[in-house]
């Protein structure tokens, strides 16, 4: 009848209904033979596992709310034990369940996750006066076992952000401490301040040379034919970022390399851009077909030509139609070749 | 055992063998099936999205930046808009004119209402919200979309919402919120009989929109006024009258979705499972959203809606998450109330599973 295979959904049987029109009785029959409610035993499973998740979450929530409390009171031996005590309650846990099923996964990436709380809670008690870079740097050493160990994405997706943290810290805080407002973008909180760092040619080419380098040695090891790392979560996750370090800088090199003295954004971060994205482009679409990294990458050179068209367009209401019409046809163009492309792997496969 | 996904075809082909498909429906079965195919994946369709809201915004400033003499002019260019992204719809279906389509209206109906009320010399915010409810009521039914239509059931509700604070009858808020939940139910089970009159296009939009709605009015009961600023002012005065409704609510729904949970002719399994609802209400004296949350979750789950069971699962940490947060009290009965809970949901748990563990066991049509 046909060559699609679709699972039955509540929604598709719902639309299929619509479209053919259906009576009642043949509306719930379609909805019986789709077989969507629950049987007894899945109700029970359902109350079973809901009932706990919501119970444990809720005790967790209130054993944490506890410490919240009495936090600053505790003895700093209390601190260290709970906290050890969690780090080490957590590896057996992920022993116990074995580290390929979901709880031990789980259990070995809080138990990563506390090593940094453990650190933190380490300077907060001793006020050691090292730099805050050295934390990520000594987490990152901590976990690069468990990481081995663990072959998950999530762990190496840690650990990668700690290094990038560890080295964005180093250059504001050895290299070249921000001066001016820029100071002011620590105040206002670490999303901010980390978002600042993207208006500094140098050090995003840095970080973008280290989520590149991680990017292709993980695509390598993919090549490889190495069984746990052929999940995408890792590669689209850090690819993500890779882009965003030299997509960032070059859209705001755009906007503002008119306003003179001052502005650390070069000509690096477009060059490295235009060549990353080249590259990715030929990669994603020949070597590894991933139509999320070229719709990415396309979302990507659609910000820089429509950032670029907005800064030099007539200042007047025909450059808002021109810029509209302009997005309109980038966007028609890129949503048609994607499907060009996804068409053209369909035949191959 | 997880049970394997039925496919979509195997449904058609069941309906077909017991003659339950209307004749001559071959056509329409494989287009549904193309289209369902040729659907962009996310990512795609939120560039085209985002690029379609940017473009429309854009070409609304453009408009909007010639300038109108007269107030009549927002009017008109706001009838155009509306009818234009109608007109643009029926007549296409790809991403991007949907996207700007929505855009389109949207921005219509801001000028459309503020145009209307500057024409009439209204000129007050409750003039503005009830045109804006009237006219959402119309673009639900005309509007040839179903995210339009979600939306024009927030707008139109949120609106209600406004004006009822705005002639100070905060007090009918708490009944509010039950009222639409109970709306919800209500059409979500007659879902087979509004489909089978024709009308399948408007009830998922329906539903889906009462059930949003109703998540944002039971909200407003976390709403944390700091006592610093002195305002006296009730957002969600009474919840347990909330409460009191939407236990009632849980315990229809209860009812319907029993006989697939236990035997029926089972007094003691129901007797236990119906005093575990009323003891869930009671608890919930002070936190509605609780019950509505749960209401949802039975619901999705008894009909296979991973939809309506993620968004109950979801509105339920987000509600609990705000209730806990915005409540006066210190946090150590924060701590103490939140472990309580949390060890009444697992003995509840306990219970029920050791009442039904008989009858599961012989229960071997279900394995």
């Amino acid at each position: 009848m046909t060559k699609f295979n679709i699972a039955a959904s509540h929604s598709n049987v719902q639309e299929l209904a619509t479209r053919l029109g259906l009576s009642e009785n043949a509306c719930a029959r379609a909805l019986q033979l789709a077989e969507l409610a629950p049987s007894r035993s899945d109700w029970l499973r359902y109350i079973n596992h809901f009932l706990a998740t919501i119970g444990a979450l809720l005790i967790v929530s209130g054993v944490a709310a506890f410490f919240a409390w009495n936090w600053a009171d505790l003895d700093y031996r209390v601190k260290f034990a709970l906290i050890q005590a969690g780090i080490l309650g957590t590896a057996l846990l992920a022993w116990r369940l074995g580290i390929d099923s979901i709880g031990g996964r789980a259990a070995l990436f809080a138990s990563a996750f506390l090593v940094g709380v453990l650190f933190a809670v380490f300077g907060q008690v001793y006020q050691t006066g090292a730099d805050p870079y050295g934390l990520f740097v000594a987490w990152s050493i901590l976990i690069l076992p468990l990481a081995i160990i663990g072959r998950q994405a999530a762990l190496w997706i840690l650990l990668q952000t700690l290094l990038v943290l560890a080295l964005i810290m180093y250059w504001t805080q050895v290299i070249d401490p921000p001066n001016g407002w820029w100071q002011l973008a620590q105040l206002l909180g670490p999303l901010v301040w980390l978002s600042s760092t993207m208006m500094d040619s140098t050090l995003a080419s840095l970080v973008f040379a280290l989520n590149a380098v991680a990017l292709i040695a993980w695509e390598y090891a993919v090549n490889r034919n190495i069984v746990w790392v052929q999940g995408r979560t890792y590669p689209r996750v850090i690819g993500f970022a890779a882009l965003s370090n030299v997509l960032i800088p070059t859209v705001m090199f755009i906007i503002v390399a008119s306003f003179g003295e001052g502005i650390k954004l070069g000509f690096l971060s477009p060059v490295l851009y235009a060549v990353a994205s080249v590259a990715a482009l030929y990669y994603y679409q020949f070597r590894r077909p991933d139509l999320l990294m070229l719709t990415m990458l396309v979302f990507g050179a659609i910000l820089v030509f429509t950032t670029l068209f907005g800064r030099h367009m007539p200042e007047d209401t025909a450059g808002i139609l021109m810029l509209a019409l302009m997005l309109i046809g980038q966007v028609a163009g890129a949503a048609y070749w994607l499907r060009k492309v996804s068409r053209r792997w369909e035949a191959e496969s | 055992m997880t049970r394997e996904r039925v496919e979509l075809r195997q449904v058609v082909d069941g309906l077909r063998s017991e003659g339950l498909l209307p004749e001559n429906s071959d056509d329409t079965v494989t287009a549904f099936f193309e289209n369902l195919h040729e659907t962009q994946p996310w990512y795609i369709r939120t560039m085209v999205g985002f690029g379609a809201w940017l473009a429309s915004l854009l070409l609304i400033g453009f408009v909007g930046s010639i300038g109108f003499a007269a107030d009549i002019g927002f009017v008109i260019v706001g009838v155009l808009f509306i009818g234009g992204a109608i007109f643009a719809r029926l007549k296409l279906g790809n991403d991007f004119v949907v996207q700007s389509a929505l855009a389109s209206s949207l921005a219509g109906q801001a000028l459309l209402a503020y145009g209307i009320v500057e024409v009439t010399g209204g000129n007050d915010f409750e003039s503005v919200l009830g045109i804006v409810i009237v006219l959402n009521g119309i673009l639900f039914f005309v509007f040839p979309d179903r995210t339009h239509r979600v939306l024009s059931i927030l707008i139109a509700m949120s609106s209600l919402g406004f004006l009822l604070y705005s002639w100070e009858l905060n007090a009918v808020v708490p009944i509010l919120g039950p009222v639409i939940a109970a709306a919800m139910v209500f059409f979500y089970q007659r879902q087979g009989v509004i489909i089978a009159r024709g009308k399948g296009h408007l009830i998922g939009p329906l539903v889906t929109g009462l059930m949003l709605t109703a998540f944002g009015f039971l909200l407003l009961s976390t709403v944390y006024i700091l006592p610093e600023l002195r305002w006296e002012f009730a957002f969600y005065p009474r919840p347990w009258i909330s409460s009191i409704l939407l236990g009632a609510l849980l315990l229809y729904v209860d009812t319907r979705v029993w006989p697939q949970i236990g035997d029926v002719a089972g007094s003691r399994e129901r007797a236990v499972f119906y005093g575990l609802l009323v003891a869930i209400t009671a608890a919930a004296w002070a936190i509605p959203g609780l019950l509505l949350a749960l209401i949802v979750i039975m619901l999705g789950a008894s009909s296979g809606n991973r939809v309506f069971t993620g968004a109950g699962i979801v509105f339920l940490v987000v509600f609990i998450a705000t209730y806990f947060y915005g409540i006066q009290v210190s946090m150590l009965t924060k701590s103490i109330t939140l472990v309580a809970t949390g060890a009444t949901v697992l003995a509840a748990r306990w219970i029920l599973l050791k009442v039904t563990a008989g009858p599961v066991e012989g229960g071997a049509s279900h394995a």
